[in-house]
Order: structure tokens, then C-alpha cells, then sequence
């Protein structure tokens, strides 16, 4: 996953519901240095008995935000959906120089 | 010249025979049976000793045991099985001097935890078997599973057949039994959703909520029941390193005497003020308050049955008298009447 160009990352998830995996591991796929190096990462932990739905936030340097509902979704389509926003930022970047 | 030995003719022809010749018994006085006294009825139902075909530190196991996975299940069912406790954090790509720093604050939180008890004349010092560990998220699920599942006290293992010793009941967590009991697919965990990605788990030897809130206060510091450190009180555990460490750890849940309890119900669990011994004091005061209110209660009643029958013993007293009160008013007021023209 591309995430050079993600500024802010938001997520909820009630870690006893199935549902919460995409979430946690989206968490897991950033890299080691991502609050080093400026991203905004907020994770809330639902308690247990909460049936909200997890949720994820993500916004990208230029400023686009993305809100994915992950009940539907899984890992690998929220990784295509950034990775689809962030590529066309590489372009752009590799474009300009 | 005739032969000397006089052979008959008879004695000269070949034999041959076309059956066998029924071999006769041997009577060899080696092998004479005695009349030996029969042997315990218990004997002849169970083998008295079956030859063990493996040794007793090896018992067989279902799962090869020479594989790096059937000794790590081992080793999660006697973590599991030892500490009452387990915390489970998601950790997300932490480096190894991040580790190193959150292992050595962690330590540090825990011993003070263990002076202050020592002090107050505590002997349960539990700091140095208090370790955060990764771990293995499927095998560890699988052997929670039969920590749950398989008890082999209580279940109703199959008796060793007499003549096959490879029958024996094995009540180890890698036997066949174990496997069968933790493979009911109907059978849920509550904490399977937690055991899936990057999971390292704390292990505590009992339940201390001191050593609890101590270690939550370290690794998920929360404002006002679990508050991190002050920089001037520990000024290593505001390195960079600890806190870049920290902010990518997520307490997902805990275990506590075999229940899954959520991020608040820990944080009930490490909010017991003064350990267990303040939990014994609060109960013990409960009980008492329970105690003077029964007491009230109780006393209450027969006291409200005492003060009605004696209201009415009062009142038919009253009853009683009153009649010749009045007589005796009456009669007094002639008198009075018949003192007042005196």
C-alpha cells in the first residue's frame, strides 16, 4: 500500500466485532515512521457492546478525504481504493519532478 | 560270503512315507508345567503391565512434537493456564529500540509497583514474571481454544485398553482428546475477534490490579485513573523512542479469570483501589452495612409489632378505664359541686 500521501488517518472500531479486522489491520499496513514523518493517526476503541460500525477516515495530502464504511469492505479494497488516489498523486509528482 | 549282520530283507527295502509322522510330545524337565496358583482376577481383566511404547517424559502427542508450532501451542496453553491475567495489545510496526524501551519502562513501573508492597509487608512481588510478549495470533487462538474447551478432569476419558498400551490416557493439551474437544467449530471464544494481525499479550502471574494499573498506566496511559508518568519523575520514559512505541500500541481487551473484558473493563479491573485487599475491605464493609440493616430491619418489625400491641394494650386500658374515669369524674363533680356550696 501507497502511503506516502496520506496526511491524516482516522478509524473507530469495536475490536470484539468481526468487522473491526479491516480497520486493525489498515492500522498495521502504515509504516513504522508515519508520526515522524506528519501523518495524523487517531484510533477510538468502541467498547464491546457498542454496534456503531467501523469506520475509516482517510485524508490525503492534497487534501482529498476519503471515508470508507468497512462493514462491506475488505482489506484488500480499501487498499486498492487508497492505493487508486495515491497513485495518481505519484504521477503527478513524478510529472512535475 | 554273507554279510555278518543278518539284515532281513524287509529291513533293506526304502520307506517312504506319504504323511507326516504326528510329532510326539517332547518331555523335557525345563519345560514340565507346574501347577501354579491362578493369577488375581484383576490380572486377567487388565494387563499388569503394558509394555510402554514410549518413554514417560514423551508421551504421544497429535501433533508432531518436534515442529517449532506444537511447541509454541504448548507453550501459550501453559501461559494461559498459569496466569489468570492476559492484556492483548495490537502493536503496529514497532521497531526493536521502541520495544526495548517500552520492556525496560515497563520494568521499571512494575518494580516500583513491588517495593511499594514490599514496604506495606506484601508478599505477592510479581514484577519480574509481568513480560509483554508477541505472539503467534492462530496458534495462540487454537490454544485458547483448549484451555477453554478441554478439561480433562472433568471429562470422561477412555480407560486404557488391557492389551494395547497405545490406549493410554493422555491428558496433555497436545493429545487427541484435546484436539477433539477444541475442534468443535460450535464452541465460541470471546476473544477470537481480538487474536487476528500483529497481537502481543502481558501475562500476569495472578490478578493484582496494582501491578494492573501500573502496567496500563505505562503502555496506555489514560488522563485521570491511569496517568502516564511525569517527565521529572521519569524522564527516560519520554524518549522519543518509548513514545513513538506507545502511540502505535493498542490495548484491544484482557482476559481476566477466564472472561474477555474490553478496554473498560480493565480499566474497572486496574481502578480497584488498594488491590484485593481494598476489595476484601469494601466487601467486608458492605456486608457489615448489609448487616445493621437487616438488623434494623428485623428489629424494626418487632419493634412496630411491639409499639402497636402495646399502643392497643394503651388504648383498651384506656377503654377500660375510661368508663369509670368518667364515672369517677362524674362522681367527683358532684362532689366538687357539692364541695363548691360547702
Amino acid at each position: 500500500m501507497i502511503t506516502r500521501f496520506l496526511s491524516e488517518v482516522r478509524t473507530s472500531f469495536n475490536p470484539f466485532s468481526p468487522l473491526s479486522k479491516t480497520a486493525r489491520t489498515f492500522l498495521a499496513q502504515l509504516p513504522p515512521d508515519a508520526r515522524a514523518t506528519g501523518m495524523l493517526i487517531k484510533h477510538t476503541i468502541l467498547p464491546r457492546t457498542s454496534t456503531q460500525k467501523p469506520l475509516l477516515f482517510v485524508k490525503f495530502k492534497d487534501g482529498k478525504e476519503l471515508k470508507l464504511d468497512l462493514e462491506t469492505m475488505r482489506s484488500t479494497e480499501v487498499m486498492a481504493e487508497v492505493d487508486r488516489h495515491s497513485r495518481i498523486l505519484a504521477r503527478k509528482e513524478e510529472l512535475s519532478g | 560270503m554273507p554279510p555278518r549282520i543278518r539284515l532281513q530283507t524287509r529291513q533293506l527295502k526304502v520307506r517312504i512315507y506319504h504323511h507326516q509322522i504326528p510329532s510326539q510330545p517332547c518331555f523335557y524337565a525345563s519345560l514340565a508345567t507346574a501347577t501354579t496358583p491362578a493369577p488375581p482376577i484383576e490380572q486377567t481383566i487388565h494387563s499388569v503391565s503394558p509394555i510402554a511404547r514410549f518413554p514417560p517424559t514423551q508421551p504421544p502427542s497429535h501433533k508432531p512434537p518436534e515442529v517449532r508450532k506444537s511447541q509454541l501451542h504448548r507453550e501459550y496453553q501453559s501461559l494461559l493456564k498459569s496466569s489468570p491475567l492476559v492484556l492483548i495489545f495490537q502493536h503496529n510496526n514497532l521497531r526493536a529500540v521502541e520495544w526495548m524501551g517500552i520492556r525496560r519502562e515497563l520494568a521499571i513501573a512494575l518494580r516500583k509497583v513491588d517495593a511499594e508492597l514490599a514496604a506495606t509487608g506484601h508478599k505477592d512481588l510479581y514484577a519480574d514474571a509481568i513480560k509483554i510478549q508477541i505472539i503467534q495470533t492462530g496458534i495462540f487462538a487454537s490454544a485458547l481454544r483448549v484451555v477453554e474447551f478441554y478439561n480433562p478432569e472433568s471429562t470422561e476419558l477412555p480407560t486404557q485398553h488391557p492389551s494395547n498400551p497405545a490406549t493410554a490416557t493422555l491428558a496433555h493439551g497436545l493429545s487427541r482428546q484435546a484436539h477433539e474437544a477444541a475442534s468443535d467449530r460450535k464452541k465460541k471464544l470471546d476473544l477470537a475477534p481480538l487474536l487476528s494481525g500483529p497481537v502481543a499479550v502481558v501475562s500476569f502471574p495472578a490478578v493484582s490490579p496494582q501491578h494492573l494499573k501500573a502496567a496500563l498506566s505505562i503502555l496506555s496511559p489514560s488522563a485521570p485513573n491511569f496517568p502516564a508518568p511525569k517527565r521529572k519523575a521519569n524522564p527516560s520514559y519520554h524518549e522519543p523512542a518509548v513514545q513513538n512505541g506507545i502511540q502505535k500500541l493498542m490495548m484491544l481487551g484482557a482476559r481476566v479469570d477466564g472472561k474477555a473484558f474490553d478496554q473498560e473493563g480493565t480499566k474497572w479491573v486496574g481502578g480497584i483501589s488498594g488491590g484485593l485487599d481494598g476489595l476484601r475491605g469494601q466487601l467486608v464493609g458492605m456486608l457489615q452495612n448489609v448487616g445493621a440493616g437487616v438488623t434494623n430491619a428485623l428489629e424494626g418489625a418487632s419493634q412496630s409489632v411491639y409499639f402497636t400491641m402495646e399502643g392497643r394494650k394503651y388504648m383498651m386500658e384506656e377503654a377500660e378505664k375510661g368508663p369509670e374515669e368518667k364515672k369517677g369524674g362524674e362522681e367527683a363533680k358532684p362532689e366538687g359541686e357539692e364541695a363548691k356550696p360547702e
